[in-house]
């Protein structure tokens, strides 16, 4: 009985170990192989180097990819932001028939295959006369970040005190003043959140986005793999370690203003 | 600050209703995303061309078929490992440890983490100069291989698999646990008899999101497989931009998401897809 | 002052409310009392105009406001949760109120006028998350009343509080009301509540009002099984009334001497159907040293102190309870023999 105890704890152990690797290591060897010394992507033995960053900071194709991720993200957030709050705010409020389902409609840009997604909207910006680049980016990361806004914010809302609308109400607000004085401050931690989460999700989007750039608008990710394509590079390393700190101060943004609440 | 006395006429304040907030957001969606997955429909049919429906035709046969066979097959490789993997992780956190958070904050990061960095990191691992080759001198096999492919998107998509899980095991009570305990019952019998049954919700959305995922995987082919491990989102990309048949790549698209959709359909009436994507 | 003209309220084909009206004169304190579902809550939230009432009309000092949206009916409310904003200071949620009346220059005054009056001053710049459930309850019921509304509704805003805190907080929300003098509509299943607070209560159930009167004559005069078995405590006996003998009902082995004035007419008293008996504890006497017309043998099956008296349960011959409200820390003890007896008069008969 008690060999079997441990055994059972030795293996509960293990497993926990073999998952938190599993997730971690890959992320771990992107931060190593940025520092190398060497001219291939190796964990450096000692000797570590800022050279592959300081190469990177001058690589003039990097760092334009670097503000259109940049302005893709926040565009598309901004927009993700308010379609999928408005949306949210009408779900919960409304008692219209098939509720439910039209609401799983929202979640499709989830479901369905980037891929898919991305095609779709290149060939029909292309024959919408929609301009290429920008326009089609920030449109394309917009509904792909919607559903991410839509759930975490009709989430909130659900536990939101209608009370509190009610209060106003009956203080003399109407419902607009309501909207604006109420509801809206007292769910934008939430939005914020949410719309951090966007801005996160677009930066890295790859699958999608290698659809909808153009020579003018490449984002940082599609960079990355057509770099990945001609060859390992500690660069790319730098580049990803790069990304990895700007996600990881998304989430540690996001978890700040959640937890303020 | 408090806005009041807005210069909004009365007639359109008293119209605006929770109807039209719905409306606008699936409007939005409509225009930007279904109609354009209708136009790619359209598309695939070939209307127009000398032979309408000829897409379907080439992407259910050969190479085509196969890779849709692959897609699926992959994705149900890699649903199992996962749900392996995130349900002995699970049961470990919930039942084993006293710092559930710190687990779970280990578990959500890699989340905010980009698919392509990550998928990154394995090659790197894995790579002639990374640590697995100068400790075992081989990669086994893992890089440029069903293998790896698999290994990637198990590692990718662990957190969403974990996440459901967990919330519905740590969502049993403890009392019954303890009874079964009391009962007589040993620790493999009560996981069997109790604590399975009392989480299967969660097993089902994580197995789920996992297949949906994995089967669509686009990356994990591109990054850690060769041309003979490619799925269909690469399928898709290829005739796209390689081959210039829209058509091709369209037909593909409706076949893999049709199928793709039946499927979610199957599963939806037994758990709502919605809270699943909610408990993540 | 408000008018309830029948009101009736359908939520799809389930009905709430039905035809209900009453009315309440100006400075009242009224209370709609009944169990929960009853439609008091419904009949409240119709009045603040958050829920359209299906059929009836509402008027508030003479207008009509059936239609207006509850922004423009000038009315104060205090919510079972508070609602205070968690976004707001203490003082920004009485200025809400404030400033959409359009009492912007009074602000300052009013706030420190009404936080003083619920004895809640000192604490303007709070968050209202910082602040106790009674601190929270005081605050609402400051914004409530700060712009002076018309009339107050109250609904059951002492849920969720301990008891020594419902009553501290029920006796200043009694206190404010005579202070201010201002028109209060308050809405609980109480019953404790409902006498100590009010003048008028109109007791509902499924919908409908069973009667409506002072605390008073709803205790001592009710109408119905419903509202005597609702209000107040008492000790119920059934029998049938004798046709020779119109002061008597008989049950079995117990006689009971009534009233005969009090027996009501729609009861057919000459064809034997039963009646209902009730006797407020406080009616019943103990050991009976006098002789009473009422007077049973009875064993002590439950004593309760309750502080300023005691409760005791006893046991008639055949196992119908009675209830007795005696001094506290009676001279008697679980299972003693003792006697019951009480008056004629004090038989409700219904």
């Amino acid at each position: 009985m008690k060999l079997y105890k441990v055994a059972e704890q030795f293996a509960a152990w293990l497993v926990a170990v073999i998952v938190l690797s599993l997730l971690l290591v890959p992320i771990v060897m992107i931060v190593l192989t940025s520092l190398t010394p060497e001219s291939f992507p190796t964990i450096p033995d000692g000797d570590v180097t800022l050279y592959w960053y300081s190469e990177m900071l001058s690589n003039t194709e990097l760092m334009q990819a670097l503000v259109t991720s940049f302005l893709v993200a926040t565009c598309a957030a901004i927009l993700s932001g308010i379609v999928g709050t408005v949306a949210a705010i009408g779900f919960v409020r409304s008692e219209i028939s098939y509720r439910e389902e039209l609401a799983t409609l929202m979640l499709l840009p989830l479901m369905i295959s980037p891929v898919i997604t991305g095609l779709a909207i290149i060939q029909f910006s292309s024959q919408a006369d929609l301009p290429s680049g920008y326009p089609t980016l920030i449109i394309g990361h917009s509904i792909l970040t919607l559903p991410y806004v839509f759930l975490i914010v009709r989430s909130r809302l659900v536990t939101f005190d209608d009370d509190l609308r009610e209060a106003s109400r009956v203080l003399g607000a109407n419902g607009l003043e309501t909207s604006l004085n109420i509801t809206l401050p007292v769910i934008s931690p939430t939005v914020i959140s949410a719309m951090v989460i966007s801005f996160v999700v677009s930066f890295g989007e790859f699958t999608a986005t290698q659809f909808l750039i153009a020579p003018d608008a490449t984002t940082v990710p599609v960079i990355i793999y057509t770099m990945l394509r001609a060859g390992l590079s500690p660069e790319i390393s730098a580049l990803s370690t790069l990304l990895i700190a700007i996600m990881v101060l998304g989430a540690l943004i996001s978890g700040a203003v959640t937890r303020s609440t | 600050m408090i806005f009041r006395n807005l210069p909004v006429p009365t007639s359109v304040r008293e119209r605006v209703t929770p109807r039209h907030l719905v409306a606008f957001g699936l409007g939005w969606l409509a225009l930007f995303f279904v109609l354009p997955i209708l136009v790619l429909v359209w598309q695939s049919l070939g209307i127009g061309t000398g032979e309408p429906l000829s897409a379907y035709q080439q992407a259910l046969s050969g190479l085509y078929l196969w890779t849709i066979v692959r897609s699926f097959y992959y994705g149900i490789a890699t649903t199992i490992v996962t749900l392996a993997l995130a349900y002995a992780f699970s049961y470990f956190v919930v039942f084993w440890t006293s710092m559930k958070n710190l687990f779970l904050i280990l578990v959500v990061l890699p989340l905010w983490i980009a698919y392509i960095i990550r998928y990154l990191g394995i090659q790197l691992f894995f790579s002639p100069t990374g640590p697995f080759v100068d400790l075992f001198g081989t990669d086994f096999g893992f890089l440029f291989s069903t293998r790896g492919v698999i290994l990637g998107m198990t590692i990718a998509y662990l957190p969403f698999a974990i996440l459901p899980i967990y919330n519905s095991m740590n969502a049993i009570d403890r009392d019954h646990i303890h009874a079964s305990r009391v009962l007589g019952a040993g620790s493999l019998r009560t996981v069997y008899s109790v604590v399975f049954p009392l989480s299967l919700s969660g097993i089902v959305a994580a197995g789920l999101i996992v297949f949906i995922l994995s089967s669509g995987s686009f990356l994990a082919p591109a990054v850690l497989g060769s041309s003979e491990n490619f799925m269909i989102a690469n399928m898709i990309e290829r005739s796209y931009t390689e081959l210039f048949n829209i058509e091709l790549a369209a037909a593909l698209s409706v076949i893999y998401t049709i199928i793709l959709l039946a499927l979610i359909a199957v599963f939806n009436s037994y758990v709502n897809l919605g809270e699943v994507f909610e408990n993540i | 002052m408000l008018e309830i003209t029948n009101l009736t309220k359908y939520y799809g084909d389930h009905l709430a409310v039905e035809d209900l009206s009453f009315s309440i004169e100006e400075g009242d304190f009224a209370t709609l009392l009944g169990p929960s579902g009853c439609g008091k809550s419904t009949t409240l939230r119709t009045i603040a105009g958050l829920i359209e009432p299906t059929e009836g009309t509402i008027t508030l000092r003479g207008e009509d406001v059936t239609n207006l949206p509850p922004d423009q009916r000038n009315i104060g409310m205090v919510f079972q949760s508070s609602a205070l904003f968690p976004h707001m200071t203490v003082k920004e949620n009485l200025a809400y109120g404030l400033k959409m009346h359009g009492l912007d220059d009074e602000v300052d005054t009013r706030v420190s006028e009404y936080l003083d009056l619920v004895e809640m001053s000192g604490y303007e710049d709070h968050k209202t998350t910082e602040l106790s459930g009674g601190q929270q309850r005081r605050v609402s019921i400051a914004r409530a009343l700060a712009y002076e509304p018309d009339i107050l509704l109250l609904d059951e805003p002492l849920t969720g509080l301990d008891r020594v805190l419902r009553e501290q907080i029920r006796n200043e929300i009694k206190q404010i009301q005579r202070e201010i003098n201002v028109t209060t509509l308050f809405v609980t299943h109480d019953q404790q509540e409902a006498l100590s607070l009010s003048n008028q209560i109109i007791v509902l159930n499924n919908g409908q009002k069973e009667q409506e009167g002072t605390p008073e004559s709803l205790y001592e005069h009710p109408k119905n099984r419903f509202v005597a078995e609702f209000v107040g405590k008492s000790s119920r006996f059934t029998g049938q009334p004798d046709d020779t003998k119109p002061s008597v009902i008989q049950n079995g082995s117990l006689t009971f001497a009534v009233d005969p004035e009090s027996i009501p007419d729609t009861s057919p008293n000459t064809d034997g159907a039963d009646v209902t008996l009730y006797v407020r504890p406080e009616d019943v006497v103990i050991d009976t040293s006098s002789t009473f017309q009422n007077e049973f043998d009875a064993t002590v099956s439950h004593i309760a102190d309750v502080g300023s008296h005691s409760e005791i349960e006893l046991e008639l011959e055949d196992g119908t309870p009675v209830l007795v409200e005696a001094e506290r820390f009676p001279d008697l003890s679980v299972g003693e023999q003792t006697t019951v007896g009480f008056d004629p008069e004090d038989v409700i008969v219904l």
